[in-house]
């Protein structure tokens, strides 16, 4: 009977009246100053001319392909990649992003997405913990709202703190990259390379899918914690094992990675970017098996959550 | 007369583990009454509140909310329902406006101005805009009757209302919950341990002890229905006194205290005991019967267990 509007809206005055959710965003911006600060600081003067660079890297990638017998496929495609790529900068007179350019620092800002992971996987934890600990679950579940569609409000209202941190976030880098380091590349494109075609893109977008990209780890392990604090009920647990998983999870596949069913492992899945710029960590990885591989994990994550939330009784 | 209960509860059970913890419960709540659930310790008053409220699955049973199951009808059943369970815990980093706000979307048709009356009602009203985290217990329990009551529910459910009220709040609170129950026709389940609490607020009690419920009664009978009561007579000589009892009433309890011989016996007995012992030329200085207590009755059908 109650709407899921209202009760999203609920979590959100439940999340965004905390001081210390707004102690989360004020760390994130933060954490952009700090880098822009050092990245003004390390700034080189020197200019190069990109054109000569340009022409030699070309160069040097022709040689090696020449001598390319009995390499990877992979590798041949990213000289191939290479060459297209400095060629269409000579040809359209468009120079390579420097690294102290407002883009070059978008760019870096994305590791300040690891930060948000762990901040969404605090508020993950604790939307439903919380209750349990406050007592206040006992005055939520006696309304006319089903307790699936109380536990979707909650995961709606997560998922929207991490999507509100990331507009924070790409915000205030693109605006505190641009004041420490100029606005002047804004409109430079991006350039993609795929099926031997180069072609222009908005860097704007072309970040927005970097954060998106990078944000498939934080979704999972958002989801991971949601899960762990409706089996628990207990937040710290929840927190502490997300964030221990989050941090160790891609060594342990390293280690494991020369078993082939490590690519069933969450976290051989998360780094979605190998598809489009490098190589997976198992040959036979593909993008949609990966996508596949997620989607799983999430459905059994929500669905786990879900069967301990609605079936459980409330006790003291 | 057939009036329509609000509350039907048929043999509910519960058993955790290999445990029962509460045995085929059954009572009915009808509307404009105050229903006292009352039961020492680890009786099952609270799992048998938190299963009509859906906090719990039942193993067995039914429970009915004006016609509504709880078990395969929850939403409409649980929209009549306003209950506190066990403390009124609120979000301490809201105001308590907030906290209204936060219950009231969750039901359809509650307006701004029924959170106003509703505030108004429970006497928050000066001290509504402040975080709960500065209230004392008091205030929270009102803040707590103020969510139950928000949506205007057929029945209310309240797992010690009065705690950690001043006595004044106390008097309040009951003087509400009766007129909401004469002017409303609200049906009122409250458990408590103050057993005069109960005796001044309800209309029938239900006495529940190892999860079984041992009586249901209304509140007169129950204190009444025992026709023997407690007589003490002032008298002297206290020596004849009790002579002249035990050779005219062989059967009753005498007790002794130092001016005062107390015996168990009915009502109807008084006068001529009076006569007896004015025959006998004893002084009667004053004569007085105690009505056993609710307390008393409770002890007596609880076989004496402590109640707090």
């Amino acid at each position: 009977m109650s709407s899921i509007f209202h009760l999203v809206q609920n979590e959100n005055m439940k999340i965004y009246r905390r001081i210390g959710t707004w102690v989360m965003m004020g760390l994130v911006v933060a954490a952009v100053l700090v880098a822009a600060i050092f990245t003004n600081m390390n700034a080189s003067d020197e200019t190069t001319n990109w054109r000569t660079d340009a022409e030699s890297a070309i160069q040097q990638s022709e040689e090696t392909l020449k001598n390319s017998e009995g390499m990877p496929k992979t590798f041949k495609d990213s000289q191939e990649r290479s060459i297209a790529v400095n060629e269409y900068r000579l040809d359209n007179d468009i120079p390579p992003l420097e690294s102290d350019s407002i883009w070059s620092f978008m760019d870096s800002s994305t590791g300040v997405v690891s930060l948000i992971s762990i901040f969404t996987i605090i508020i993950g934890a604790g939307v439903i913990a919380s209750e349990y600990s406050w007592g206040t679950i006992k005055l939520l579940l006696i309304r006319p709202a089903s307790r699936t569609k109380i536990l979707a409000s909650k995961f709606i209202a997560t998922l929207l703190f991490a999507l509100f941190s990331l507009v924070i976030l790409y915000i205030s880098s693109f605006i505190i990259g641009g004041l420490f380091l100029g606005f002047n590349a804004v409109a430079q494109p991006y350039l993609t390379y795929s099926g031997g075609e180069v072609s222009e893109t908005s860097m704007a977008v072309h970040y927005i899918v970097e954060y998106a990209l990078a944000s498939v780890n934080l979704l999972m392990m958002v989801t991971f914690a949601f899960m762990l604090s409706s089996i628990f009920r207990s937040s710290s647990l929840a927190i502490g094992l997300a964030i221990f998983l989050m941090f160790t999870g891609s060594q342990l596949t390293f280690i494991l990675s020369q078993y082939d069913w490590v690519k069933y492992i969450l976290f051989a899945n998360t780094d979605l970017s190998v598809y489009f710029d490098g190589s997976p960590l198992i040959e036979s990885m593909t993008l949609g098996f990966s996508l596949i591989t997620l989607l799983v994990y999430f459905i059994v994550f929500l669905f786990l959550s879900w069967l301990l939330f609605t079936k459980r009784d409330v006790a003291a | 007369m057939a009036v329509k209960p609000i509350v039907q509860i048929r043999d509910l059970t519960k058993v955790i583990g290999k445990k029962t913890i509460i045995d085929q419960l059954s009572f009915d709540v009808y509307p404009g009454e105050v229903f006292g659930f009352l039961g020492p310790n680890g009786a099952g008053k609270t799992t048998t509140i938190r299963m009509m409220v859906g906090l719990m699955r039942m193993t067995e049973g039914e429970v009915l909310i004006d016609g509504s199951s709880i078990k395969t009808d929850y939403e409409n059943a649980i929209v009549k329902v306003g209950a506190i369970v066990e403390n009124p815990e609120m979000y301490k980093f809201l105001t308590g406006y907030q906290n209204l706000v936060h219950y009231a979307r969750m039901v359809n048709g509650v307006s701004k101005e029924r959170i106003q009356e509703v505030i108004q009602l429970v006497g928050l009203k000066g001290r509504i805009h402040e975080k709960v985290k500065g209230y004392s217990l008091g205030m929270r329990q009102r803040l707590g009757l103020a969510q139950a009551l928000l949506h205007r529910p057929k029945l209310l459910i309240l797992d010690e209302p009065t705690n950690g009220l001043d006595p004044a709040g106390i008097r309040e609170i009951r003087q509400y919950l009766r007129t909401l129950a004469r002017e409303e026709n609200v049906a009122i389940v409250v458990s408590s341990h103050l057993l005069s609490e109960i005796e001044l607020m309800c209309d029938r009690i239900g006495i529940i002890q190892s999860g079984k419920m041992v009586d249901v009664q209304r509140v007169n009978e129950f204190v009444k229905n025992d026709q023997a009561v407690m007589v003490s007579f002032e008298v002297d000589p206290l020596e004849h006194a009790v002579h002249a009892v035990k050779a005219n009433f062989p059967d009753c309890d005498i007790e002794q205290s130092d001016r005062k011989v107390t015996l168990k016996i009915e009502h109807e007995l008084i006068p001529e005991v009076t006569a007896v012992l004015v025959e006998k030329g004893i002084r009667v200085y004053g004569i007085q019967s105690s009505v056993k207590t609710l307390e008393d009755v409770f002890l007596e059908v609880t076989g004496g267990e402590q109640v707090v």
